[in-house]
């Protein structure tokens, strides 16, 4: 193939086999750098979000929960404190659930009372909820019905990256600064119209 | 293995040449050499009429020695003008520095100078320098006087890398560096060779150029409307854009983006942008006179290895053939009886991003021959029984998604790339991060190590300092960039070493020639070898290849530049069409 012009070949080098030479890509392995949870509200889902539920009972948690509806928070309640303000807090199992950007989130459903029954809205929730444990669902309210109307994705789209954090991870982040220990807390306070 | 490796010996050797008759492009002629000895300091000293005589290296050049160079492929051309046979074993020292600093400020740049002074070392200043190296290109006769200063300058560049390598020593990773002499011997063989031009079609360019302008103009214009005399004008290019219905980036101001690097963009895309894109080039930048033609009728310049950040070849652009005006290629011919061939992997970045992230749906997806059907096809986009011709539309978004992806661009960018709604541009973005989850976690670690360790590498060891580079873009796409740099440079060693005339690399393709009756020989053995390259630095993982032939009497020519050359030649009655 070549012409007299042609500058001489090197000889075939006796360098090692190439491949032994080669580097892994695995940036990052030695740095251990890993997302944190920082944040994880406590909400239902926004009625254009796709959402899924985790499929297992340990990623629920049962607590006595207290809402704020002036300042849209919510706090846990210890529950010597909850039985002392029981007409402010409710019962309900926190669901951890995800969005299509993989931001957790939990969905609180109000418990059935003393009576083992529920509001239709909160008994319409516990049923979305049960569904986006399978399926990629939104939810949005219908005040005829007086519950939540289901959508389901219609695509085949792959299941949720669910962070590696336990439910108590979820809640500890989500209630950080938002637990009621004591009847002295000002919210209680508040409340009770004691300040 | 380190330098204590090499029984027979360590030479540190230097040439000083000039090109044959004083003209660029040529093969250079040596002038003279000398040799030392590392890290004894021997020194021998050869005037040119030595030289001339000496069949073969005067020192030893077999597995067991080591050549030492700076910028070793301009020693290596002198070794193959004079007929040595080339040595088994180069270390660059240049390469090593761009190494060793890539990333880094470097206050005194990256010449021998420059890294003396790095490693606080003594060196000749910079104007004895270029003293010499004028009178050096003078090309002779010179007085016996000079000839002794000249050695003696020559030698000045050894006793300076005797001292660079002592200080160099044990921060070079040998085999590696060993890997990139043999690179730098490659680029030597392929900087010898050079592109076949044609002179005819040159000359004519050069003698008509200036005057044709304004006739190029006018019947480029024609169909646009936007030039007032020889300026571009703006609003007429927006008006243009609106009645062809084209989305065009702007700029925060508002205004139209009109840098060049958004014509070559856009032109991807819009193909009826590439005429004036083209035009305003060949206007603004053309010096024909720079492109450097040797006698032979052959485009020869310095490559320039390693000198982007990304290890990738710099070569000048006004220097070099395949410098910005595509439409300048149809230069490019094959010598009668000759055929050339231009082998570029397909989707190199895709499927390296693929392979390196170890993502099982994009190595899928690149494996279907068609990475940006089956993008759309696993986001469940479209059908699993869709095709190309079923799915045109949808194919050119996913395309594109991937390409945005590649070049780090926004949903805005994206949105206008397809003519789409933001939202769109929006979906397909999440699409890509849904569907290729492994890539992304891998390419967020990059940019953590980058950040945090403070360096990012590819898979033959070159390197990049990220301290000082905090563009999330660049250190996303630098992996790829790098191991594809990294990959053409085994590719280069691989088919030099088989014998196979490659008369340029051009960023993910290497140009190759061959008599006609061997040239689908020689584009076999060149796949093969680029398919084991890509093996090679994807640990297995293999890339195809795409061939576009030219044989004599056709010339080359990129699509994007067709009209240009047709109008051009045209105009000057000149040359054979594309």
């Amino acid at each position: 193939m070549q012409d007299q012009n042609t500058p001489k070949q090197p000889a075939p080098s006796t360098s090692p086999d190439l491949k032994s030479l080669r580097l892994p890509a695995n940036y990052g392995a030695t740095l251990g750098v890993k997302k944190l949870l920082t944040i994880v509200p406590v909400v239902r889902p926004k009625k254009p979000q796709f959402f899924r539920t985790h499929g297992s009972e340990d990623m629920t948690f049962p607590a006595m929960i207290l809402e704020n509806k002036e300042s849209r928070e919510s706090y846990v309640v210890a529950p010597e404190i909850a039985q002392e303000i029981s007409e402010l807090v409710r019962p309900v199992m926190l669901h951890a659930a995800i969005d299509r950007q993989n931001n957790a989130f939990l969905i609180p459903v109000p418990l059935p009372g003393e009576d083992g029954t529920r509001n239709p809205w909160h008994e319409s929730l516990a049923q979305a909820v049960e569904h986006a444990k399978a399926k990629w669902i939104r939810i949005a309210a219908n005040m005829h019905v007086g519950g939540y109307d289901i959508y389901e994705a219609e695509g085949a789209l792959p299941d949720p990256e669910w962070p590696e954090d336990g439910i108590d991870a979820l809640v500890e982040v989500a209630f950080r600064g938002k637990i009621i220990s004591s009847l002295d807390h000002p919210v209680v306070q508040s409340l009770l119209g004691k300040i | 293995m380190t330098a204590l490796d090499f029984s027979d010996g360590i030479f540190l050797v230097d040439f000083e040449f000039h090109p044959a008759r004083g003209r660029e492009g040529n093969p250079p002629v040596p002038v003279c050499m000398v040799v030392r000895e590392w890290p004894s300091g021997r020194t021998w000293r050869y005037a040119q009429a030595d030289l001339q005589q000496m069949a073969a290296a005067p020192f030893p050049t077999g597995d067991k020695a080591l050549c030492v160079a700076y910028y070793a492929s301009a020693e290596m051309d002198c070794f193959h003008v004079l007929g040595w046979a080339p040595p088994a074993n180069v270390l660059d020292l240049f390469t090593e520095f761009r190494c060793l600093t890539n990333g880094l400020r470097l206050p005194h740049g990256n010449g021998l100078l420059g890294a003396l002074m790095h490693f606080g070392l003594p060196g000749i200043g910079g104007e004895q320098k270029d003293t010499m190296r004028d009178l050096i290109l003078t090309a002779g006769p010179w007085s016996s006087a000079e000839q002794l200063a000249i050695l003696d300058y020559c030698e000045t560049d050894v006793v300076a890398l005797d001292n660079l390598l002592t200080a160099m020593h044990d921060q070079i990773d040998w085999p590696r560096a060993l890997l990139r002499g043999r690179y730098m011997q490659a680029v030597s063989l392929i900087q010898m060779n050079g592109v076949p031009i044609d002179i005819d079609a040159l000359a004519k360019l050069q003698t008509h150029w200036l005057a044709i302008q304004d006739q190029l103009i006018a019947d480029i214009d024609r169909d646009y409307g936007v030039f007032e005399g020889r300026t571009f004008k703006a609003r007429r290019w927006e008006d243009y854009l609106v009645a062809k219905d084209i989305p065009w980036p702007r700029l925060e101001s508002g205004r139209l983006d009109m840098c060049d690097a958004t014509f070559r963009e856009m032109a991807r895309t819009y193909i009826e942008v590439a005429p004036i894109r083209e035009l305003r080039s060949a206007l603004s930048e053309m010096r024909l006179a720079n492109l450097q033609v040797g006698d032979d009728e052959r485009n020869r310049c310095l490559l320039s290895p390693f000198r982007a950040r990304t290890g990738r070849n710099q070569p000048s652009n006004s220097k070099f053939i395949f410098g910005p005006s595509v439409w300048l290629r149809g230069l490019i011919r094959p010598k009668p009886g000759w055929g050339l061939a231009y082998v570029d992997w397909s989707q190199q970045e895709f499927g390296i991003a693929a392979a390196l992230s170890g993502d099982p749906a994009m190595m899928e997806a690149y494996r279907s021959g068609d990475p940006y059907l089956a993008f759309a096809i696993q986001a469940g986009a479209v059908p699993k029984n869709a095709t190309k011709k079923t799915h045109e539309a949808e194919r050119e978004q996913f395309k594109a998604c991937v390409l945005a992806v590649q070049y780090g661009m926004g949903e805005a960018s994206l949105a206008a790339r397809i003519n789409q709604p933001v939202a769109r541009a929006r979906q397909l973005l999440e699409l890509h991060r849904r569907t290729y989850r492994q890539f992304w976690k891998w390419s967020d670690c990059a940019v953590d190590e980058a950040v945090l360790g403070g360096r990012l590498w590819a898979g033959f060891g070159w390197q990049i300092h990220t301290r000082d580079e905090l563009n999330d873009r660049s250190l996303r796409n630098f992996p790829m960039q790098a191991n594809g740099a990294e990959m053409l440079r085994i590719a280069s060693i691989l088919l030099t070493e088989a014998g196979i005339r490659v008369c340029a690399p051009v960023h993910d393709a290497l140009l190759i020639e061959a008599p006609l009756d061997e040239l689908d020989q020689a584009i076999a053995a060149t796949k093969s070898l680029m398919q084991e390259a890509s093996r090679i630095v994807l640990d297995g993982f293999e890339l195809g290849s795409d061939v576009k032939e030219v044989r004599y009497p056709d010339r080359y020519m990129d699509k994007r530049g067709a009209v240009m050359w047709d109008k051009v030649m045209s105009l000057i009655g000149g040359a054979a069409p594309a």
